[in-house]
């Protein structure tokens, strides 16, 4: 992708704008690293706890520069067949049935057997061709004439030989297929990787990307998220919650509490009309911020401490 | 990308901060080196923080990485400029001058002073000059142009000369400080400065005294730049230093203090074993073309094969089991062991872990649930006694020798230390039996096996695999060992 055709993202600022637009507030690191993403043809491996947006980010860079997203959900045996091409066998199957069918009119007056042979040689080989090829989510990558944002979803989770197949795409952005040989991106995607770190990605992968933590955001971060998000919320009650959430952060919890739960949270005191945080209505609705037990316990037993004295009378 | 070239001084730069991150452990190819000089040329150096975030991107690639990323950026970058204004002493009075008599005296007059004083000074120097030929030589040098200007541009230009042609980065120690220092000061030229401050001295002139303080503003100065450059340098290395130490120490030795180092010692090593190990296991899920099948399913659309059939390779997964020791006879490796586990459950998929003394328990979900420390201290407490290794068995062989079969590995890390009871060979003989392997890893060197109350020659007839292990380098050669003869 060149930067003629995508002005969107002709500097960090105008990338902080337009994924400002797009209700996707981020900091000035994510901005540069998409900045640098895209002026050095380079993937972005994206880490940070679940649910600050890693995904987001790549589906709001596909929304701003309007190119399709191609997503790549990976898993534990993901293979190439799922993730780069599989051969259409039924349809090759099909073809070599009716190859049968033509063979005696293609071999009709053949002297001999090396005549024939010949004969099969001259007959256009398409059986491993583009037409029986049925592309999967990198490859289609590759096709895609305006470019793409390429996302691969969770990489942690695939197998180690998976990460070696991804090597080739995401250091020259082409596809070798042994039967046809090498695919060449016609515009290279943007590529973003993302990973939960349940286990540690090869370097030979990290080498390739740039790299990309998304930690929880600070308060004022978290509080323009919300505004863009949940924009009918009262500011104080905004401000409040954002700083209970923080709090809750820095409890010992099994989950903490991620963004998409914190605009959770905040719809739902919108729903119930709250307007300033109190014991009751956090006791009532903890069960969005929380998905365990155990954390809910943890979080209602220090609540005197997380909320203002005020709130207590 | 941005088309202004950077600077060749601007890549001298970045390439000594790689060589400083890497001392710091953190791992940076050549290839990423020339990622950074890319991040640099397309946003410039106008831009601090933008900078950092797009070097931190390019070069380090975990936030443990990162958080070391930015210390050493600002270390390396923040550097202070050397000032070359004052002594120390001078600037130490003017504060006190500064804190005693702020309200009454004009801080204006004071400073009109000092500068008043400064051009006689120079005047004097200038004077004696005249009847001097080499103390005129001397002044003529750009040294001390630079020191009497004040050019604190060229000085700092001439500090960094100084240091890249005498190799300042490649100080380690703190005793190399001082030779460092006179080296330094050599490569400025002080030693013409020096020499004529001893003749001076003799002569008792009134140059003497301005020289002196040039002489020590200019020492003092590059005291702090080597003393900057040691900090810089040596933490990275020290630290290097401590891990290869740590590892070769007794495991029993290590103090408290040191645990978590080792923790994450011993969590590379796994992780690293485990990565070796899982690469050799290639397996492929879809086997070959099963063609009796798919031309049998044929049969039904008049021969024409529209469904094909897969031989399914059977996954192997190698189950492993290991059983941890606790007693108080190994009470001082026991955390080691137990933290070893604790890692290797971590990293590889299918271990199972068993704790015991007198009595053995499943401590998987312990180690699954809690983080080291704490699981280590419940284990402990949990199964934490006397010594049965019979009884041990026995429970073992209830929880978990229904599941073991020709792809389990058995580990047992233990003294086999059994206070004279019953060993219970025959229970250990039925794992031997069914597992595919029996590794016993013992703490106590091979010379005391069998002495005392120790069972390790009786068992050591029911494992496949038996070996000393009590530092961190034995086990690591152990498993290594223990991998290969898998394949």
């Amino acid at each position: 992708m060149h930067t003629q055709d995508f002005p969107q993202l002709a500097s960090i600022e105008a990338i902080e704008q337009g994924f400002e637009s797009f209700g996707y507030i981020c900091s000035p690191k994510i901005a540069t690293a998409v900045y640098l993403a895209f002026q050095l043809r380079k993937p972005i491996l994206v880490e940070g706890p679940p649910g600050v947006g890693k995904t987001e980010l790549a589906k709001t860079t596909a929304l701003l520069l309007d190119v399709p997203l191609i997503r790549l959900q990976c898993y534990e045996g993901l293979d190439e067949a799922k993730a780069l091409y599989e051969w259409k066998y039924g349809k090759q199957l099909l073809y070599t049935q009716i190859l049968k069918e033509k063979l005696g009119d293609l071999l009709k007056g053949a002297q001999g057997l090396a005549e024939s042979v010949e004969r099969l040689h001259q007959f256009g080989d398409t059986f491993y061709s583009e037409e029986f090829l049925e592309p999967r989510p990198l490859l289609k990558a590759m096709q895609q004439e305006r470019g793409a944002i390429l996302l691969i979803d969770e990489v942690d989770k695939s197998d180690y030989e998976f990460e070696s197949l991804l090597l080739e795409i995401l250091s020259d952005y082409q596809v070798s297929i042994p039967e046809i040989g090498t695919i060449q991106a016609q515009v290279s995607p943007m590529v973003f990787l993302t990973s939960n770190n349940t286990r540690d990605i090869s370097d030979a992968l990290k080498r390739r990307c740039l790299h990309l933590y998304i930690p929880f955001p600070s308060v004022e971060l978290e509080e323009r998220i919300v505004l863009s998000r949940v924009p009918d919320i009262d500011e104080q009650l905004r401000h409040q919650l954002v700083e209970f959430v923080h709090s809750l952060r820095d409890l010992d919890l099994k989950k903490s509490p991620a963004i998409s739960e914190t605009i959770d949270w905040a719809r739902s005191l919108l729903l119930l009309h709250a307007r300033e945080l109190d014991p009751q209505i956090i006791h009532s609705t903890l069960n969005v911020l929380l998905k365990f037990e155990d954390d809910i316990n943890t979080a209602e037993s220090a609540l005197r401490d997380l909320l203002p004295r005020r709130a207590y009378g | 990308m941005a088309d202004a070239a950077p600077s060749q001084a601007m890549q001298r730069h970045l390439v000594s901060f790689v060589s400083l991150l890497r001392s710091h452990d953190v791992r940076v190819s050549p290839a990423e080196t020339l990622d950074a000089m890319d991040v640099a040329a397309t946003l410039g150096y106008a831009r601090r923080e933008r900078l950092r975030d797009g070097l931190a991107a390019a070069l380090a690639k975990t936030p443990a990485e990162e958080a070391v990323f930015h210390h050493c950026f600002s270390r390396f970058f923040d550097r202070h400029l050397a000032d070359f204004t004052s002594t120390r002493e001078e600037r130490s009075a003017e504060q006190d001058a500064v804190s005693t008599d702020a309200l009454s005296t004009d801080a204006l007059n004071t400073d009109a002073a000092t500068e008043n004083h400064r051009a006689s000074v120079e005047q004097l120097l200038d004077e004696a000059s005249r009847d001097d030929a080499a103390l005129a030589e001397l002044l003529a040098t750009p040294l001390l142009q630079q020191l009497r200007n004040n050019d604190s541009t060229a000085l700092n230009l001439a500090l960094g000369e100084a240091a890249a042609s005498i190799g300042l980065s490649q100080i380690r120690m703190f005793t190399q400080k001082g030779q460092f220092t006179r080296r330094m000061l050599d490569a400025m030229g002080e030693e013409q400065l020096r020499r004529t401050l001893a003749r001076l001295e003799q002569q008792d002139s009134p140059a003497l005294e301005p020289l002196r303080r040039y002489r020590d503003i200019l020492r003092e100065q590059v005291r702090d730049y080597v003393e900057q450059h040691y900090l810089l340098q040596a933490e990275g290395q020290n630290a290097r230093f401590m891990d290869d130490l740590l590892s070769r120490t007794r495991l029993s030795n290590l103090e408290q203090r040191y645990l978590h180092r080792v923790h994450e010692l011993v969590r590379q090593m796994a992780r690293k074993l485990a990565e070796r190990h899982a690469r050799k296991r290639r397996v492929y899920r879809r086997g070959k073309l099963d063609m009796g099948r798919t031309l049998r399913r044929g049969i039904a659309n008049d021969g024409i094969l529209f469904h094909t059939h897969w031989r399914r390779v059977q996954k192997n997964k190698p189950q492993l089991l290991a059983i941890c020791d606790v007693s108080g006879s190994v009470a001082a490796y026991a955390k080691f062991l137990l933290l070893f586990l604790y890692s290797l459950q971590d990293v590889l998929p299918k271990v199972r872990s068993f704790a015991f003394s007198s009595h053995l328990g499943e401590v998987s979900d312990l180690f699954a649930q809690y983080p080291v420390d704490k699981a280590i201290e419940l284990v402990n407490w949990r199964y934490g006694g006397a010594t049965d290794y019979g009884k041990s068995l026995q429970d073992f062989a209830r929880l978990a020798l229904e599941d073991i079969n020709s792809s389990t590995t058995v580990i047992i890390l233990g003294d086999a230390r059994n206070n004279n009871g019953d060993p219970q060979l025959d229970i250990m003989r039925s794992i031997y039996q069914r597992s595919r392997r029996v590794i016993w890893l013992n703490p106590e060197s091979r010379r005391a096996w069998g002495t005392g109350d120790s069972e390790m020659l009786r068992y050591l007839s029911a494992c496949h695999f038996a070996a000393e292990c009590n530092n961190l380098t034995q086990l690591e050669r152990i498993v290594d060992q223990l991998l290969k003869m898998n394949r």
